[in-house]
């Protein structure tokens, strides 16, 4: 503006009235607000006169000013609009299917993962008082018992609730199997077959109290409250009471005829969606697992849950908790050095409920949780496949565009304004979108039976959710715009003198765009590619590696505690059969899910100074060794007849390198209660899951009787497996037997890895599938493009190798840059999957190379078929039109 | 006649477009409004309750001549039609019944 011009109100707040005000107002409107304008630059000068102005234009902007908006369009624009895009699918069928394909299995993969993370999400939310409930956590952040834990002092509890006005409820749950929680053989008090469950735990009446789970027999105020009573689920209450109250009725666990358990409520079931997954809750009243357990610091086994009042400062409560707790209570046991410590590097903190399904990767609670990296990684998979077919749909609608420019420019020449021809293409995606959604929908319809074997979940299409076909619609619309959009303002700005002469290059332009969305494309198919391979390997390396334990051909007999006196004839009698090796009685094994008791071990000469380390103890008998294939690399094994033997321990070499004995044999360890006189020491074995690393361990004689391991050489294991059946039945008359092999049982504690390897698997497939159908039509469309190109150079005597070559060279170059992307990408982020595991797979070079080769060949084949045909086909055709 | 409500912005706006006579549009009835009242409106609520009243029937309105003025844009001239006056009438004689209710008061002047 030059200064000799009398000053102007902002331009575009100008614009902006002119676009919004209904006409017939505009220039009353326009014209007062410019008189005002010229008042004001007189009065306070130009600056504050704009300000005012664009204040008038935005007050001015109200609902009796607006356009209608609707006006613009009628609905006969719209019905021809969706008439031109339905020729236009149907006239061009193979690029139509292609686009509407690629979108449906997109929209179908992004459908069922979306299930699956709603799901994740959705964890245990359904308690009434949900926002109030915590779970007790206990971190230390240095020295041996680095970590975080839920296990607490059977005292704990009411030393929160004692010297804490904030919490209103503190519940204590034992579901260890130390103590009998987990799985136990019960039966009615009138029976006496028993059978096998799973799923108990101790529980104090505060959790009923704390999660008001719905009670369908008994009061929820005082189920728990006496001794000896249980609460079941309402499932195991219709397996063992059909059609009776159970109320008041008794049960036996664990052959215990001398203790009887009442029942003292049914509760519904557990939702699938909540952490906790009990089917029996045996009361804590008057039980003392050993003589004075509710007053000992020492030993940590409770799971502690709470519920805050309303109100509570959570970031203040859990500053307070850990310091009076060590002032008060544990301090008591321990030395001024270790309260230092444990105040300076030790935390309780709370964590919600709904978190725990997701946030407790790190937590060693025993319990197996979704992992919220998972959902994430989920999540972007879904995308990216989605994203793979709206670029197919992109490449497609722009490659394709020399088909349209003369529509273009003659709905131009005749009056079309650019917007309309922008809402045209895009009804057409719309039109595409809707498509694919519905058989999208359909696809997921029918691979929801398979996606719920792969995730392990059980999903369900919530057809008649309130917000489920709204979401879907909206969907539909934003996935169209979102692949409209560019294709939509691409084409419509043709210019028709252009396009009519003829002048516009055929489907090279924009080649630069088209060929990055492709690049994209295979990147992210590589990386899901190498993603599977390298977790098939990691799992490959699991199920391979030396695990200082004999894991084939080991049967293990479970509930065998309830044979009594008549296990050792069993031992026996198992011995004696042909196929058996040896046999061994302990439910210590390396195998989640089995016997576990953790415990601090000190060097005996030492132990003032309290350099304690952690360690597994397990009661084993003379054949554990022998059985579990286990070598002992100084010392000896346990023998029979040495009494003073009971005394003795074995540890593992990862525990002698600790405690740092040169000499270990003969050396004396002790974890407060009792001395220990070391024989041997066994080479390592994994006991824990290769996450972990190998921790201490001390094998001492013992009877711990609820497995029995039987060690096999045979060839025929169906028959061996029939022989020790008979033995059982022989010794056992009231109990069917239940076995597994041990191999079995421990590649299930890494189904996980196995799960998330099938996942990539399958939707790698999906991806690559999508971008090899988008490559497939692309180079189709291009090989039409250049087919007198093609005849041409046949005329002139190029080869079909080289025409062949000529073609296939461009898109492989292609590929060959998203190798380049992807491979360092995906050794990146397999490299974060890999530190999980404290035992690995080395990610080697071949990985690439395999993942290279194989998209390379997938190129090539979906490229080549087309290729082929154009540098076979007769020039004369292609060129007898000119 | 139909009785149709007249708010209380709506009323002062009819009132000075009579006072105006002939001279009432958006930025005239504003500046009036800021010096007779001391009350200090934006242009867009004078423009809304214009076009109120004009719906209403109190009010019409002409284009004056184009000038270089405002851009080169022409008011919109407000006149008060008969119904309006009518209006304004009725309320000033509602107000009169009422304050002569209130005992201990008289109006001091009687606004023919």
């Amino acid at each position: 503006m030059s200064a000799a011009k009398p000053p102007q109100p902002p331009r575009w707040a100008d614009r902006f009235l002119e676009w919004y005000c209904r006409p017939e107002l505009l220039e009353e409107i326009q014209g007062d607000a410019y008189e005002l304008f010229d008042v004001r630059c007189a009065g306070k000068g130009p600056k504050t006169a704009r300000r005012a102005f664009v204040w008038d234009v935005l007050r001015s902007f109200r609902l009796s000013t607006i356009r209608k908006i609707t006006i613009q369009f009628s609905p006969d624009m719209y019905k021809s609009n969706f008439k031109i895009a339905w020729r236009n699918l149907a006239k061009h069928k193979m690029y139509s299917s292609i686009k509407i394909g690629g979108f449906a299995i997109g929209i179908a993969a992004c459908l069922l993962i979306a299930l699956f993370i709603l799901d994740e999400l959705n964890y245990d939310r359904h308690y009434p008082e949900t926002g109030r409930i915590y779970r007790v956590i206990g971190e230390m952040t240095e020295g041996e018992f680095a970590g975080k834990g839920v296990d607490f002092p059977a005292p704990f509890a009411k030393a929160l609730k004692d010297e804490f006005p904030e919490f209103e409820k503190v519940a204590r749950i034992n579901p260890n199997s130390l103590f009998t929680g987990g799985g136990n053989p019960i039966r009615r008090a009138e029976s006496n077959q028993n059978t096998y469950e799973e799923g108990f735990t101790f529980a104090d009446q505060e959790l009923l109290d704390i999660l008001q789970i719905p009670m369908v027999y008994g009061d929820p105020k005082h189920a728990l409250d006496e001794p000896n009573t249980i609460v079941i689920t309402k499932r195991k209450a219709d397996k063992y009471f059909p059609n009776e109250n159970p109320v008041g009725k008794t049960i036996i666990a664990n052959n215990n005829t001398e203790k009887p358990v009442k029942i003292g409520g049914v509760i519904a079931d557990f939702p699938p969606n909540s952490h906790l997954q009990y089917d029996f809750l045996i009361t804590m009243k008057g039980v003392e697992f050993y003589p004075g357990e509710g007053n000992n610091w020492e030993a940590s086994n409770y799971h502690t849950y709470v519920l805050l009042r309303p109100g509570t400062d959570l970031a203040k409560l859990e500053q307070k908790l850990m310091p009076i707790i060590v002032d008060k209570y544990l301090g008591a046991n321990l030395s001024k050095a270790e309260v230092e410590q444990v105040k300076r590097t030790g935390r309780i903190y709370l964590q919600a409920v709904p978190d725990i399904h997701l946030h407790s990767a790190d937590i060693h609670d025993g319990m197996s949780h979704g992992d919220i990296r998972f959902v994430w990684l989920f999540g972007a998979i879904a995308a990216f496949i989605l994203l793979i077919a709206v670029i197919n749909f992109i490449n497609l609608s722009t490659a394709r565009s020399a088909n349209r420019a003369k529509e273009v420019g003659l709905r131009k020449t005749v009056g079309s304004t650019r917007g309309y021809l922008i809402a045209q293409f895009l009804s057409e995606s719309l039109l595409f979108s809707a498509f694919s959604f519905l058989l999208g929908l359909l696809l997921a319809w029918v691979l929801l039976p398979y996606f719920i074997q792969l995730s392990g979940k059980s999903l369900q299409l919530p057809w008649f959710s309130w917000w489920f076909l709204p979401s879907i619609a909206a969907s539909t619309i934003l996935v169209g715009l979102l692949a409209g959009i560019y294709p939509a303002f691409y084409l419509s700005s043709f210019k028709p003198i252009q396009v009519l002469k003829g002048k516009l290059s055929k489907g090279s332009k924009n080649s630069g765009l088209r060929s990055a969305l492709v690049v994209f494309q295979f990147t992210t198919s590589i990386v899901l590619i190498i993603g599977t391979l390298v977790v098939t390997r990691q799992m490959n390396f699991i199920l391979n590696k030396k695990l200082g334990f004999e894991k084939e051909q080991v049967l293990l007999l479970q509930g065998t505690q309830t044979l009594g006196d008549k296990l050792p004839t069993l031992k026996k009698q198992l011995q004696q059969l042909p196929a058996v090796d040896a046999v061994t009685v302990s439910d210590y094994l390396p195998i989640n899910g089995a016997k576990r008791n953790g415990t601090e071990m000190w060097d005996a000469k030492k132990e003032q100074q309290g350099n304690s380390f952690a360690s597994q103890i397990w009661q084993i008998d003379y054949d554990y060794l022998h059985t579990m294939g286990m070598k002992i690399v100084a010392g000896r094994n346990f023998t029979e007849g040495m009494r003073s033997d009971s005394q003795g321990v074995i540890i593992n070499q990862a525990l002698a390198q600790k405690l740092n004995f040169t000499q270990p044999l003969g050396e004396r360890i002790t974890n407060g209660y009792q001395k220990l006189t070391i024989l041997g020491v066994v080479e390592d074995f994994h006991f824990e899951s290769m996450r972990e690393n190998i921790e201490g361990m001390c094998l001492v004689l013992g009877n711990s009787p609820n497995m029995v391991a039987v060690k096999l050489h045979s060839d025929n294991l169906q028959k061996a497996v029939q022989d020790i059946s008979a033995t059982w039945k022989s010794i056992a008359l009231s109990q069917p037997i239940r076995c597994t092999f041990l191999d079995d049982s421990f590649a299930q504690m890494y189904n996980d890895v196995k799960r998330i390897g099938r996942i990539c698997t399958n939707f790698a497939l999906l991806a690559i599938i999508v971008a090899c159908l988008g490559l497939f039509a692309l180079s189709t469309y291009l090989a039409e493009q250049r087919s007198k190109e093609i005849g041409i150079r046949k005329v002139l005597g190029a080869s079909v190798g080289s025409i062949l070559g000529m073609l296939l060279q461009n898109f492989l170059k292609l590929v060959l840059i998203a190798l380049v992307i992807a491979a360092p990408l995906a050794w990146y982020l397999m490299q974060e999957w890999l530190k999980d595991f404290a035992y690995r797979y080395q990610i080697r070079w071949d990985v690439f190379v395999l993942a290279g080769v194989a998209v390379s060949l997938l190129a090539v084949l979906t490229i080549g078929f087309q290729a082929l045909r154009s540098a076979l086909s007769n020039p004369l055709d292609a060129l007898r039109s000119e | 006649m139909h009785r149709i409500h007249l708010g209380e912005f709506e009323e002062l706006v009819l009132l000075l477009v009579a006072v105006l006579h002939g001279n009432a549009y958006g930025v005239s009835v504003m500046e009036e409004i800021e010096q007779q009242t001391g009350r200090s409106v934006n242009i867009s609520a004078v423009h809304a309750a214009l076009r109120r009243l004009e719906e209403k029937g109190y009010l019409r309105s002409e284009w004056s001549e184009a000038t270089t003025q405002r851009g080169g844009r022409r008011k919109r001239l407000f006149d008060i039609t008969q119904a309006g006056r009518a209006a304004l009438e009725q309320s000033r004689d509602t107000y009169l019944k009422l304050w002569d209710q209130i005992p201990g008061f008289a109006p001091k002047t009687n606004m023919a």
